[in-house]
């Protein structure tokens, strides 16, 4: 068995009365690319915020790498190596997109106080590594003509895959994209699909791909699970999830699911 | 390059700082330490205010902590200045990382209002411990000597003033464009994203507050000494309206913009001297009228039409003037296959 990346483990979770997630298990190993769809409400996003930190289960353990991350705070799980992409662009709208590529080392740069301030030569060279890493995570992406923009400058689509690879620079143990493709045009669809591909096929990350948009998810993600109402309903290779009656159901409803598998 | 670019402004700035003692009557002189001691306070604000984003209005609390430490354990304790000073400095360094902790639960309108609290807090020790704070009245400071160097003492504290604000400028320069100068900018523009890159929110939230306490209980000892008195009234609300209005027209997020607005400001005081009462409401139309119309203050207008000003968040590139096409695609090209 290759090792597990991540771990969710029995996770409840309740808002008030409202109970969102209802004894979830989620494995995910090293490498893999794991889609997390399900119709809204069925409790994705609670999901993720509480791997980020964000919100604290009731129940349940969550482990990345082997280790409980439950009850830390997000920005010390994120120096374990979580990473993660926000659904409204979360671009430093006060930097261009260097900086914002440069910030996005934070937790893989040591540069402190003194040697900063001294201007020591630790800031000096530290930087150095920064700036080339940024510029070549950048060149990636596509973007390299754009690193001295300001953030604001940059479209919709642009911020997107700017945040992105702000998100991937500093090589996390796992990254959580939530729902990259809402908002973006048709033609910024294809992009990201390519760039999806790209990051799985050259950069061998592991990557949890929460998404509305299925045939992205289908093409992309070597494993997909479906949740439904704080439960997971179906998982396995996205072949098999495409045809599974349960998601089918819980998309279109046991009633237009019938007539859809009798069509 | 850039003939009248930033760094050329300031080193003909600090030449023209150097040499003014040479011309100056003693009221000048005193006026240009004023700005010197406002220059630090400015920069300790916009580190906070407008790189960390924390709305505070704590900083007049921490000049008056910086004075009255220094004055008081002068006379108090018998202390000499030359201790009384940076023990002041690292008392206001504390009291800025303890007002911190309280700011990361609290943000926006409810950290200006609980800063603002302990400002007037800390105004109401000043006024009403008088067994140890002198009370209303204020207190005399004892004479400073610079005995063994052949200077009097204002030109002594002049030049001490220029060399810590030369230092402090140059540290928060150096900051500022680093990976702690891009973490509080992260904070400031987007916290839950600063904290997903591994951005301590507490730990830099705290750093500001105390960097800001350090320069302005620096800039308070020297103002003790500058007076050679100290009383409550300098460390009031007109004092941090000042100290905001300097970094409003100077410029957020702006290290340079810090010492032109301090310069500015304290320059236009002293100008207004005469007309008493004037002073409140010109400053108030120029926040307000900065807000409305400039809201990045001079030094955003002088980044948009003069070459040179740009003051980036990373180390500045002295071989590549301008930013051409990027000579760094190599790692691209394997990336790309």
């Amino acid at each position: 068995m290759s090792a597990a990346v991540l771990n969710v483990i029995d996770l409840e979770m309740a808002f008030g009365g409202l109970k969102v997630l209802d004894g979830i298990n989620l494995e995910v190993k090293a490498g893999e690319i794991r889609g997390l769809i399900g119709p809204n409400g069925a409790g994705k996003t609670t999901l993720l915020n509480i791997i980020c930190g964000i919100h604290r289960p009731q129940k349940g353990d969550v482990r990345l790498n082997g280790a409980s991350i439950v009850g830390r705070k997000p920005s010390s799980i994120a120096r374990l190596g979580l990473g993660r992409t926000f659904q409204t662009s979360q671009l430093f709208q006060g930097m261009t997109v260097l900086e914002n590529m440069m910030a996005g080392l934070h937790r893989r740069s040591r540069t402190g106080l003194f040697a900063a301030g001294f201007d020591r030569p630790r800031r000096r060279s530290e930087e150095k590594e920064m700036e080339a890493a940024a510029m070549s995570a950048l060149a990636f992406v596509g973007m390299a003509d754009l690193a001295e923009r300001p953030a604001t400058a940059l479209s919709f689509g642009q911020q997107r895959v700017v945040e992105i690879a702000r998100t991937l620079i500093s090589e996390p143990a796992l990254v959580l994209l939530d729902e990259p493709a809402v908002g973006l045009s048709a033609n910024r669809l294809a992009e990201l699909d390519t760039l999806l591909r790209k990051i799985r096929d050259q950069k061998g990350v592991t990557l949890i791909l929460i998404e509305h948009v299925i045939h992205l998810v289908m093409g992309v993600c070597d494993q997909v699970t479906v949740l439904s109402s704080g439960r997971t309903i179906a998982d396995g290779p996205p072949a098999a999830v495409r045809n599974d009656r349960a998601v089918i159901e819980a998309y279109l409803g046991k009633e237009l699911s019938a007539r859809y598998q009798a069509s | 390059m850039a003939p009248f670019g930033r760094r050329n402004v300031l080193l003909a700035l600090l030449a023209a700082a150097i040499v003014l003692p040479a011309f100056a009557n003693v009221y000048h002189l005193f006026i240009a330490n004023l700005i010197l001691v406002y220059v630090l306070l400015a920069i300790g604000l916009n580190i906070l205010v407008g790189y960390a984003g924390q709305l505070a209005f704590a900083n007049a609390a921490m000049f008056g902590i910086g004075a009255y430490a220094t004055g008081l354990l002068q006379v108090r304790l018998g202390w000499s200045f030359w201790l009384a000073f940076p023990s002041g400095a690292l008392l206001a360094t504390a009291v800025g990382l303890a007002i911190s902790l309280p700011a990361l639960r609290l943000s926006g309108l409810y950290l200006a209002l609980s800063t603002l609290a302990f400002a007037q807090a800390t105004q109401w020790v000043f006024l009403h411990w008088e067994s140890v704070t002198f009370g209303a009245g204020g207190f005399k400071t004892p004479p400073l000597s610079f005995a063994p160097l052949p200077i009097d003492k204002p030109l002594g504290l002049y030049y001490l003033s220029l060399v810590l604000m030369l230092a402090l400028f140059l540290f928060a320069q150096n900051l500022v464009a680093s990976r702690v100068g891009r973490a509080f900018v992260a904070v400031r523009d987007g916290e839950v994203a600063a904290q997903s890159l591994g951005v301590d929110l507490l730990r830099y939230k705290a750093l500001a507050f105390g960097i800001s306490g350090f320069y302005a209980g620096t800039a308070g000892g020297l103002y003790s000494a500058m007076l050679n008195f100290v009383a409550p009234e300098g460390f009031d609300l007109f004092q941090m309206v000042l100290q905001k209005a300097m970094i409003v027209v100077g410029g957020l997020g702006s290290i340079t913009g810090s010492v032109l607005g301090a310069g500015l400001i304290i320059l236009l005081l002293e100008a207004l001297r005469a007309f008493k009462g004037l002073q409140e409401i010109v400053f108030g139309a120029l926040l307000v009228g900065f807000v409305l119309f400039m809201r990045g203050g001079l030094s955003s207008v002088l980044k948009r039409h003069v070459r040179g000003w740009e003051e980036p968040l990373r180390l500045p590139q002295p071989s590549a003037p301008m930013p051409a096409p990027r000579p760094i695609e190599a790692p691209a090209v394997r990336g790309e296959q």
